[in-house]
């Protein structure tokens, strides 16, 4: 408070404004944190989230199932194709993995016993 | 700065009001560059040496030759839910520029930005899938048996469980930074508090967005403290504005912040449902992979780095991991600081980076 008061300074008045904002800035801040941290807060968040995505739901299933009927009639892939795709890539590429380091072991067992 | 305060006796002149005018002008031009454009962060130059899917593993560049450098290599694993940027934030306040300086040689696992087709990787594909390949082919370039392991946030989430499931597999030192691990408070930090309540519903949020959106995750993060990240960053730094060092330190940390990404939506679930809702990393009832993790496994030395003004983890989540680790070298280190700030504020070079290099310095030979 005392620190609060020897900035303030009525013969500067911009000072004095940011002093102001400043001390108005931290109570709101703390009154804020005090907020988003009650139960309160907490349940009225997750009611209208949950809200939301139920009420959602039913639209975005349908939407989704026209997208894809869509496609497929145009005989174009869709999202779905498309993420088994990158999930088959993956797996090849867990196996070039898994050969990468076998041959490193190889290498590895080969040079060794030659610098040996 | 006032409008009174001139040259002239207290006289305020047209000049002085059209110089004033002008610098406003300044301010104002750089307040926009600042909030509109990137800086140039993660500039330390590093090769990529691994990929699997969205993942690469980094090698940093040596900076001492190799007999001045620790003989036991340090993998740096950061959280899912955002870039790695900030442990190389920019030149001259940088985590990993400092370590290479002090004899490290760093590798870096980037976990990538998930696209849709990644909505089903979970922990159990993290720590048992990406992370031993990773280590796989760090101790393949290396030829190191041993390494020493430092997580951040959900990184350190990864990095226990891991540590917990394979301890024969070299690991020798473990870094772990504001980890979330001990979720029994619920009443403790707003995230606890919030997916606590029996009305939120991670399965739905999956279901409906498959990955849960960075902005969801960003505006989350952000509404713990909502005046000082809506409001207060940018009052400080119209505050702060003709100095140049904070407002490139503000440039480069903000770059880092608004380069959001999502995450899993399976990976989400499983944080909420068995680690914030259950605690099952506590209780000693979490299985990965069908193998269960059991604290008491994790026989690495271990530096449980806590934030003690952190929101995001509050000290209560990292401590308790301490007495139940097997581990018979372990210590606590407490930082006055928030969850970035102890490792990217300006003090970080001071008092936590040095902290961290004593402790791993001593175990890397």
């Amino acid at each position: 408070m005392s620190e609060q008061n020897e900035r303030m300074n009525i013969f500067d008045p911009t000072g004095m404004i940011k002093s102001m904002r400043d001390s108005g800035i931290e109570h709101w801040s703390k009154m804020m944190t005090e907020l988003v941290s009650s139960d309160a807060y907490a349940e009225a968040n997750a009611e209208m989230l949950n809200a939301w995505l139920t009420s959602s739901a039913p639209f975005r299933k349908s939407m989704e199932t026209a997208v894809n009927q869509s496609l497929s009639a145009l005989n174009l892939a869709s999202r779905d194709d498309y993420t088994r795709l990158a999930e088959r890539l993956t797996n090849v590429e867990m196996r070039l993995d898994d050969m990468d380091a076998k041959l490193d072991e190889l290498l590895r067992r080969q040079v060794g016993p030659n610098q040996g | 700065m006032s409008a009174t305060q001139n040259g002239n006796g207290g006289v305020v002149t047209f000049e002085d009001l059209c110089e004033q005018w002008h610098q406003a002008a300044d301010h104002l031009r750089t307040f926009n560059r600042l909030l509109t454009t990137d800086a140039k962060v993660a500039q330390t130059p590093k090769q990529v040496i691994w990929t699997l899917n969205k993942a690469k593993l980094y090698r940093y560049t040596p900076v001492l030759p190799d007999d001045r450098r620790h003989k036991i290599p340090l993998l740096l694993v950061f959280a899912i839910m955002n870039r790695p940027h900030v442990l190389d934030l920019r030149p001259g306040h940088s985590f990993v520029e400092y370590m290479l300086k002090h004899g490290y040689d760093i590798y870096l696992l980037d976990w990538g930005i998930p696209g849709p087709e990644d909505c089903e990787l979970k922990y159990d594909d993290y720590a048992l899938e990406y992370l031993p390949r990773v280590i796989r082919k760090l101790k393949s370039v290396t030829g190191a048996a041993e390494f020493s392991m430092l997580g951040w946030c959900l990184g350190a989430l990864i990095s226990t469980i891991y540590a917990c499931l394979r301890p024969d597999d070299g690991l020798k030192n473990l870094v772990l930074l504001t980890a979330p691990l001990d979720f029994a408070d619920k009443s403790s930090g707003g995230f606890s508090r919030w997916v606590s309540e029996p009305a939120f519903n991670p399965d739905k949020l999956a279901e409906a967005f498959g990955n849960v959106p960075g902005e969801m995750i960003d505006a989350g993060a952000k509404m713990l403290k909502p005046v000082e990240n809506y409001l207060g960053t940018y009052v400080n730094l119209w505050d702060n504005i003709e100095d140049t060092g904070r407002v490139e330190a503000w440039h480069a940390m903000n770059t880092w912040v608004r380069d959001i990404i999502p995450m899993s939506g399976a990976a989400y679930r499983q944080l909420i449902n068995e680690f914030y809702k259950e605690n099952r990393l506590m209780e000693g009832t979490l299985t990965i992979r069908g193998e269960r993790v059991e604290l008491g496994k994790l026989r690495a030395s271990l530096f449980n780095v806590i934030a003690e003004a952190d929101h995001i983890t509050p000290p209560c989540q990292s401590e308790r991991v301490i007495d139940l680790v097997g581990s018979q070298d372990k210590e606590v280190f407490r930082v006055q600081g928030g969850h970035i700030g102890i490792m990217a504020g300006r003090g970080a070079e001071k008092s936590t980076w040095p902290h961290i290099d004593t402790w791993l310095g001593a175990r890397s030979n």
